[in-house]
């Protein structure tokens, strides 16, 4: 098993409903993302994109399949483990279209929420979230509440969040779909950059080509399967 | 550790405020309701305890002059009295008057005893101006509650009677307030017919005689004798029915108050109910409107048990906090109520538990709702 390998898929499948409602999602997939890489997953809408990131996220539990996150296999026809939320809390980070922060916790309880739920001592948790406020230039914002943030903010905190649990991977859904172009190629280029300095590997859902040339790789949903362009 | 549901709160403070507002002023309801049943034993009690007595003696198969008509003859006292075991026994009378003030009638309770008697049915505790009755006629002692002043003129069947003294917290077991006057007095009110009846009689050739009619002979016991067995030998050689001050207490209570205790009972069932009933949809539509936040919290690994505490915490602070409120709403508002309401701190406690258990199992359907939660569903499929 590689060291720097952060996703690995072999034959995974998933299909949703039955009989004549039968439909095929992703079928036979089978591809490697390494630490360190910003990935675009890219398809058309309904073509299965938010399906995939959902299985790779240890959210929606494949048809059939193996799956490695890091070196730990979770899945080999049924989740090899039943503690699929500890996984996704300790080992994952999401970013969504809309920020989705907890709307009655200000900015440093939105990120510090997670790691508490790990145990992580407050004050180390506090730390952290300092640091990657800075990082993301907000820190001033601490005490804020989402609502008294901007978008670009608000979307800032969210990939802070996203952080907090020194992920291996981050699954990203879109996450400029709501930001102008200017926004949207900061977001990007700042995944770019922490998916280096971090060592994590990130899957960024994205309808905007323009994004693309800021990633390593651009990842395809066709017929059913997976490519790579 | 970030305390979820404090922050939820404090993010909707008016709302949850509000909320806990509406559930208490139920709860307030509930707390008046255990009030007047509190009350209504009090004052069921009032005049037993003033008076006292050891021994109440009726006529034979009654239950005395609180449940049910009652005549023995007043010279029954002499041959109580008579009884190696009785200290002292007095004659007295119970009787509803409508006494007339400003338009229109108050219900009271009037009590007639000798005022020259052993036993004083007005406690000195309780008399709060003015004086006990001194003369055999035409002396009132009314309750606060019945607004008369000292000195007022009261127009009681055709005399004038003049207010002597006022008592405070003298109360009959229906609620009605009590007033007092001399046992001849009370006699002529209760028995003695209109002047017409009276002119009827005579020509029928039935002479009216003067009333030595009473409702009861009270009595009470010299020490080192046993109350029951008194009782019995005069149940057995007086053929009269004789309670005990218990057992009067226990014909007040169960037979007097039981239904109307039994009624504010149920009423209170109904009212925890749906106080909890409603404490469950609150906590149902304040987690429906947590749904999306609470789908992205499994999403990024947030643990059910940290989800399933702020729904219950928040459930439990909505039912303490409408329990204060409760508290606070029935306080200001138990002495406007007509009748005794008595608000204890036991049933404040008793209350308190039931609104914990209740506000827990309310929470059920929220903690539910959270288990079923798809963590995809705040994202686009």
């Amino acid at each position: 098993m590689s060291q720097t390998q952060a996703i690995k898929v072999e034959n995974l499948n998933k299909s949703f409903g039955t009989g004549d409602a039968f439909v095929d999602v992703i079928k036979d997939a089978n591809f490697t993302i390494n630490k360190g890489e910003l990935v675009a997953l890219i398809a058309p809408s309904g073509a299965g994109k938010t399906t995939l990131l959902m299985m790779l996220g240890c959210v929606n539990e494949p048809n059939s399949g193996t799956m490695w996150l890091g070196d730990e296999k979770v899945y080999e026809d049924k989740w090899l483990t039943k503690k699929t939320r500890e996984i996704r809390r300790e080992k994952i980070g999401f970013i969504f279209q809309a920020h989705y922060l907890i709307p009655f916790l200000n900015i440093i309880d939105n990120l510090t929420l997670l790691p508490q739920a790990n145990k992580v001592k407050d004050s180390d948790s506090q730390k952290k979230a300092r640091e990657l406020l800075q990082y993301f230039d907000i820190l001033e914002k601490e005490t804020a509440m989402p609502s008294q943030l901007s978008g670009g903010q608000n979307q800032r905190v969210a990939i802070a969040r996203a952080l907090m649990n020194d992920p291996q991977i981050i699954l990203a859904d879109e996450p400029t779909a709501a930001l102008d172009m200017d926004r949207s190629i900061s977001v990007v280029k700042m995944l770019k950059k922490i998916a280096q300095e971090q060592n994590v590997a990130i899957i960024m859902v994205t309808h905007d080509d323009r994004m693309l040339q800021y990633c390593d790789r651009i990842m395809k949903i066709e017929n059913k399967g997976i490519v790579f362009q | 550790m970030i305390h979820l549901a404090k922050e939820d709160i404090r993010h909707t403070l008016g709302k949850f405020i509000v909320t806990a507002m509406g559930v208490g002023m139920l709860l307030g309801i509930v707390l008046i309701m255990m009030g007047v049943y509190r009350g209504m034993i009090a004052d069921a009690e009032v005049l037993l305890d003033d008076l006292s007595v050891d021994l109440w003696i009726v006529q034979d198969n009654t239950l005395g002059p609180f449940a049910e008509a009652s005549r023995v003859h007043e010279d029954l006292k002499y041959t109580i009295k008579g009884i190696n075991a009785i200290d002292k026994s007095e004659a007295i009378t119970f009787q509803n008057l409508q006494l007339p003030l400003a338009n229109r009638k108050l219900a009271v309770l009037a009590i007639g005893y000798d005022i020259y008697g052993d036993i004083n049915p007005i406690s000195s505790q309780r008399l709060i101006q003015g004086r006990v009755l001194q003369n055999d006629h035409y002396e009132i002692v009314v309750s606060d509650k019945t607004l008369y002043k000292l000195n007022d003129k009261i127009r009681l069947g055709r005399n004038d009677y003049t207010v002597v003294g006022i008592t405070h917290g003298t109360v009959a077991s229906g609620g009605d307030p009590l007033v007092y006057v001399s046992l001849k007095d009370a006699q002529e009110l209760q028995f003695t017919y209109t002047n017409k009846r009276i002119q009827t009689d005579r020509a029928r050739g039935i002479l009216s005689k003067d009333s030595y009619l009473v409702n009861a002979i009270i009595a009470t016991l010299k020490d080192g004798y046993n109350v029951d067995k008194t009782a019995q030998e005069i149940r057995k050689w007086l053929h009269k029915s004789v309670y005990t001050r218990a057992e009067q207490k226990v014909v007040l209570t169960r037979n007097v108050v039981e239904k109307a205790s039994k009624q504010i009972g149920l009423f209170t069932i109904i009212l925890v109910g749906v106080s909890t009933i409603i404490i469950a949809l609150i906590i149902y539509t304040m987690t429906l409107e947590k749904m999306k936040e609470i789908s992205i919290m499994k999403l990024i690994g947030l643990p059910n048990s940290i989800i399933i505490k702020m729904i219950v915490e928040e459930t439990l602070l909505l039912g303490i906090f409408a329990f204060i409120f409760g508290n606070i709403f029935s306080h200001l508002i138990y002495e406007k109520f007509p009748k005794n309401v008595l608000l204890e701190i036991s049933d404040a406690w008793s209350l308190f538990f039931i609104v914990v258990i209740s506000s827990i199992f309310a929470s059920f359907i929220g903690v539910k709702k959270v288990i079923n939660a798809d963590p995809t569903a705040a994202i686009g499929g």
